[in-house]
């Protein structure tokens, strides 16, 4: 685990950050399962709202997978991959507050099919997505807090 | 064990116009379009706002900053939201030059000015409108 501002990055998740987009990747076989990033959740406030696309529809890379919002921000959480959602994580579309409160964890958005394994070259992992995350939180002035309750 | 509410259908592509009056002289109806709109093209909503009256004056460069928001900050963050989320903007051109006496270098950059015959065609090409 590496420690940025206050913003946690766990070990060997792969990262997918362009535009507004910080989600990370955890591959597991033909699956990837994606999420928001600490500063992502810290930069939409708590979140009120989360809608996830349904198992079976089919995402290109970097379009919305799922929409947030928080009253203070709303906005897309763009698929990282393309392929087919898996499973919608029920849990976070009952509690949305678990992308503050356990966002590598419980807070999980999709899992989704992925059908073009060269794309995953192109996502960050190790020092390289240290040194974007690194550049963003000076840039955004992003010091994580976890929402409670 | 009630059921489960069914899940609402996917809304992508389909098309909402929005329809804006209100301009800087009443805050607190200005920051609620911006934040719905930003949401409905998250969701992948062809989403179009169309400023007339006064609501044209929201858009002028430098005029957002100085609508202040009850819940803090000010509009600014809410029209880069619904931009970066990708709504289109366009601006009544008799409210602009009649009304707000703003011209088109007057207005944010991507802003496109237009007719009101305009708004006839996007009213009726539109699965939703949306007035406020």
């Amino acid at each position: 685990m590496t420690i940025l501002g206050g913003c946690e990055f766990p070990d060997g998740l792969l990262y997918f950050v362009e535009r507004t987009q910080m989600t990370w990747v955890q591959v597991e076989g033909d699956t990837v399962r994606v999420g928001l990033t600490d500063p992502a959740q810290t930069r939409a406030g708590k979140i009120l709202h989360v809608r996830i696309k349904a198992a079976g529809t089919s995402r290109e890379r970097g379009k919305p997978l799922a929409t947030v919002e928080s009253g203070k921000w709303a906005g897309p959480v763009m698929s990282p991959l393309s392929g087919v959602v898996s499973e919608a994580n029920p849990e976070v579309e009952k509690d949305p507050g678990l992308l503050n409160t356990d966002p590598y964890g419980k807070g999980w958005i999709a899992r989704l099919k992925f059908s073009q394994p060269a794309e995953v070259n192109d996502l960050l992992r190790g020092e390289a997505a240290l040194a974007k995350f690194r550049e963003i939180l000076e840039r955004d002035k992003i010091h994580c807090v976890r929402c409670q309750g | 064990m009630p059921e489960a509410t069914p899940a609402p259908p996917d809304p992508e592509g389909k098309k909402i116009l929005m329809i804006m009056t209100s301009g800087p002289e009443d805050p607190d109806k200005t920051y609620a379009p911006f934040y719905t709109a930003a949401l409905m093209a998250a969701m992948e909503i062809d989403t179009t706002m169309y400023f007339l009256m006064h609501a044209p004056e929201l858009l002028r460069k430098g005029a957002a900053e100085k609508v202040p928001l009850k819940k803090g900050g000010n509009l600014k963050m809410f029209i880069d939201m619904a931009r970066e989320n990708g709504v289109k903007f366009l601006a009544c051109a008799e409210s602009c030059r009649d009304l707000c006496e703003i011209s088109e270098g007057d207005l944010l950059e991507g802003v496109q000015l237009v007719g009101s015959a305009t708004l006839a065609d996007l009213a009726l090409d539109a699965d939703s409108v949306i007035s406020f």
